[in-house]
């Protein structure tokens, strides 16, 4: 069993030892039902350290933030940064080593198995509560959530309302940390990519039509984007500023330059945008689905990336994550490689 | 009578084997449909699927992206790299519901000017009965 | 006017406002949102707050400016597009979603008038409903000069009484919708008037969240400029554009011109929402970025709302909705940095 008591013991030796620059973690919002990113920078300041299913974050995202700002510092503290890791998150920082977009040193990492749970479903929780307002949520040796409300307590076992990502995740705990509390017991669910049956069996025209239905709900707040820790590009085919600009670069040259996807977000500039978003994060995408979780208007964006995660393992044997030394999936091929459909 | 649609087809051609084979039709004088728009890019490996989903978006009917055989690749690998990525992009063409036939692959070398007259004959063949691509493509 | 509506007789009413496009919030699979309505009977005014304000109606996220095209002999021609005659009415509106409304028209209503939201506005009736119980738990809008009923910006206040409404209709427009369907309403009675005022009490104590000393905020925040408190408080924030798309009174936006053929050059000129928020909202030309990183955009967020607009406008750019707080993906609280900012010294 993970021992939050342990976990800040540890933290509370780095931080005092200097070992690290700050740590990365989870403590309360004000929202009960979500914790909240925070950053430790001082011993005293652990005990706002939290760790139950809330933690749903990727932390992994800041470490970009403090890629980038540390090479706008002059003489930048090159201690590493400690961060709680969750297994998918570890998966994360696998990918981030494999592109070489961090090293090793650059992150101490804390890995927190999921053991047998994983984090909520904000909206599985919604649906249970119809809509009344948690006013307090307790956790009962990690099997049942007791939430009360105003008008009364409920428990609710905790596999009901956890996330679907995590009830499908073949490895809860972290593959690879420097410390490392839980249990390495790897889930074997029998159809990791059942989820996709129900979209894969529509014909054709239905499948558009679900797409279509829901792509055209994307406001373009771009959330799936930020809180994406593959999502790293220094700019993104989305934005209007990819174009290097020189003194002597022309008004026209910069009214000219290729806008690949309008602003407007109309159908076939959002599909644009999605299907971009999923073709470069195939065979990098860790499934921790925090673009779905963030989405404000609800569209499982989910089932785009584990699309390509299941073609991905089919035609290729291929999965992110687990291994920062092997090639990655677009910048490497097998002979065998299927070709069947090539002409 | 109402004229017989014509698909209008964006093909992604790799300059050493593919866009030569398509001249190579051209110089034999062979004949094969005018509703290619043929444009040549250094290496099939070097087609990103953005290309492809904006041609789309732009009003393709259909998109083509042909390189050389494999093992004849002017950049040794490109051609490989190729593979991989399109065989992601049609996977999620079909998935999103577009019509699969409107996307192609095939190599063709400098050589071949028969088959690549073939593929885009088939091609318009295929697309005809699907009619005009109107799911990704932007309002005018 | 005060008017009685029993909720039998309340889709009756809407079918007989046929010359509108008539919207009210619509559950949805996880949530809510404004959308036309296609059944009166099965209208449901129990919402929670939608994901988007009714300001996507007013001002929608993309409005096209103009066509532009290219004559064979290579002379532009250019063709205004104004909106449609669009006559609509939005029923269910929360009254901070309606102050907020009224803030947008303050800005859009500067010289010159922008002909775009104002031919929508005109034509749009706003029926609020008063929020008992407030529709979601980091509401704060007594905090912000609102209140759960408050009547600002709408034509008419309906108020759940339990087995009917008790309808007070405020503007001309409003009168006009009653008109439609006059047959339907009761008179209101003393006793009516007795309960509305009870409930209406009830629905401010219900109310859980504030900003407490909010008169100062505006001048703490003055000194503020400089303070590492942005580079803290933005540490958590992901820089996607929630908090803004989603805000009731947020208004920024891009035009960009979306060519469909450049020879001949042909295209529209389009408006489309933009937030301070995305990197490139203050990217100049020459490359260089005024607001380079997440902190100095926060800080102007929160200075927009809480300093310039009241500097500008006497009012807060804020009306206590509380869509940031719940929809932050990292559960950066609007609430809680403004009590920060209160004790900060």
């Amino acid at each position: 069993m993970v021992n939050l008591e342990e976990i800040k013991k540890e933290a509370k030796k780095i931080l005092e030892e200097g070992k690290v620059k700050y740590i990365i973690g989870y403590a309360k919002s004000s929202n009960a039902l979500m914790a909240a990113p925070t950053f430790v920078k001082k011993p005293e300041d652990i005990d706002k350290l939290i760790w139950d299913p809330t933690c749903f974050q990727n932390l992994v995202k800041f470490l970009i933030d403090e890629k980038r700002k540390k090479a706008r510092e002059k003489e930048p503290d090159t201690r590493p940064i400690g961060i709680f890791v969750k297994g998918c998150d570890s998966r994360a920082i696998n990918v981030l080593l494999q592109e070489k977009f961090i090293t090793r040193e650059d992150v101490y990492i804390m890995g927190l198995s999921c053991e047998d749970v994983g984090v909520l479903d904000k909206k599985k929780i919604f649906k249970k509560l119809k809509g009344e307002k948690p006013e307090k949520i307790e956790f009962d040796q990690r099997k049942n959530i007791v939430i009360s409300t105003k008008e009364k307590t409920i428990k609710i076992p905790l596999k009901e309302i956890l996330a679907e990502r995590c009830l499908e995740c073949t490895s809860s705990f972290p593959v690879i940390s420097d410390v490392f509390w839980g249990d390495r017991n790897n889930r074997s669910p029998k159809e990791p990519f059942k989820c996709l049956e129900q979209i894969e069996s529509l014909s054709q025209e239905e499948k558009w039509d679900f797409w279509q239905q829901q792509l055209s709900k994307c406001i373009r707040c771009y959330a799936c984007r930020s809180v994406c820790p593959m999502c790293y590009c220094d700019e993104c085919v989305v934005d209007s500023i990819n174009l290097a600009i020189t003194a002597d670069t022309t008004a026209e040259e910069k009214a000219q330059k290729i806008k690949w996807i309008e602003k407007s977000p109309e159908s076939s500039e959002n599909f644009g945008y999605h299907l971009v978003r999923a073709m470069h994060l195939a065979g990098r995408c860790i499934d921790c689905s925090e673009c779905e979780r963030v989405c404000p208007v609800d569209i499982p964006i989910r089932f785009l990336n584990k699309k390509l995660e299941k073609v991905t393992k089919e035609l290729f044997d291929y999965k992110a994550g687990l291994d920062p030394e092997q090639p990655s999936l677009v910048s490497s091929f097998k002979d065998e490689d299927p070709e069947d459909f090539i002409r | 009578m109402a004229e017989e649609f014509e698909p209008k087809i964006i093909a992604f051609l790799c300059k050493w084997c593919s866009s030569a084979g398509s001249d190579l039709a051209g110089v034999s004088r062979m004949k094969y449909p005018p509703n290619v728009v043929p444009i040549t890019v250094m290496c099939s490996g070097s087609v990103s699927p953005l290309y492809i989903f904006n041609a789309f978006q732009k009003g393709a009917d259909g998109v083509l992206v042909s390189g050389c055989h494999p093992g004849d690749c002017h950049y040794i690998q490109g051609n490989f790299y190729a593979r991989r990525r399109i065989a992601l992009v049609k996977e999620l063409i079909e998935y999103i519901g577009l019509e699969p036939q409107r996307f192609k692959m095939s190599w063709v070398s400098a050589a071949e000017g028969k088959k690549y007259t073939q593929i885009i004959q088939e091609f318009v063949q295929e697309l005809k009965p699907l009619g005009p691509q109107k799911k990704l493509r932007r309002e005018k | 006017m005060e008017k009685i509506l029993t909720k039998k007789s309340f889709p009756a009413w809407i079918k007989k406002l046929q010359s509108y496009t008539v919207y009210s919030p619509e559950k949805q699979e996880n949530l809510w949102s404004y959308e036309v309505i296609q059944n009166p009977d099965k209208l449901n005014l129990e919402h929670l707050n939608t994901v988007l304000a009714p300001k996507k109606i007013i001002y929608p996220q993309r409005e096209i400016f103009l066509q532009f095209n290219t004559s064979k002999e290579g002379k532009p021609q250019i063709k205004e597009v104004l909106p449609e005659e669009h006559p609509a009415v939005i029923f269910g509106v929360r009254p901070c979603d309606a102050k907020a409304i009224t803030l947008t028209d303050k800005v859009f209503g500067e010289e010159p008038k922008d002909p775009y939201y104002w031919s929508r506005r005109n034509q749009t009736i706003l029926v609020g409903l008063t929020c008992n119980p407030p529709p979601s738990p980091n509401c704060f809008c007594l905090s912000v000069g609102g209140s759960p009923h408050s009547k600002e910006g709408l034509d008419i206040l309906m108020t759940d009484m339990g087995d009917k409404y008790h309808i007070d209709s405020l503007t001309k427009k409003g009168e006009k919708l009653i008109k439609a369907a006059e047959n339907l309403f009761k008179p209101a009675s003393s006793k009516d008037k007795k309960e509305l005022e009870k409930i209406q009490r009830e629905s401010e104590k219900k109310i859980k969240r504030e900003v407490k000393d909010i008169k100062n905020i505006p001048d703490k925040l003055k000194d503020m400029f400089e303070s590492p408190f942005w580079d803290e408080e933005a540490m958590s924030c992901i820089r996607c554009g929630i908090c803004t798309y989603l805000c009731p009174t947020c208004f920024c936006f891009d035009i960009t011109d979306e060519l469909t053929s450049t020879l001949p050059l042909k295209g529209k000129r389009v408006r489309t929402w933009d937030t301070c928020q995305f990197p490139d909202f203050t990217m100049h030309s020459s490359g260089h970025n005024p607001r380079p990183d997440k902190a100095s955009r926060l800080r102007q967020r929160m200075l927009h709302k809480f300093q310039y607009h009241v500097e500008n406008y006497q009012d807060y750019l804020c009306t206590g909705c509380g869509r940031c707080i719940s929809l932050c993906p990292m559960g950066i609280d609007i609430i809680e940095i403004l009590n920060k900012v209160i004790d900060h010294e």
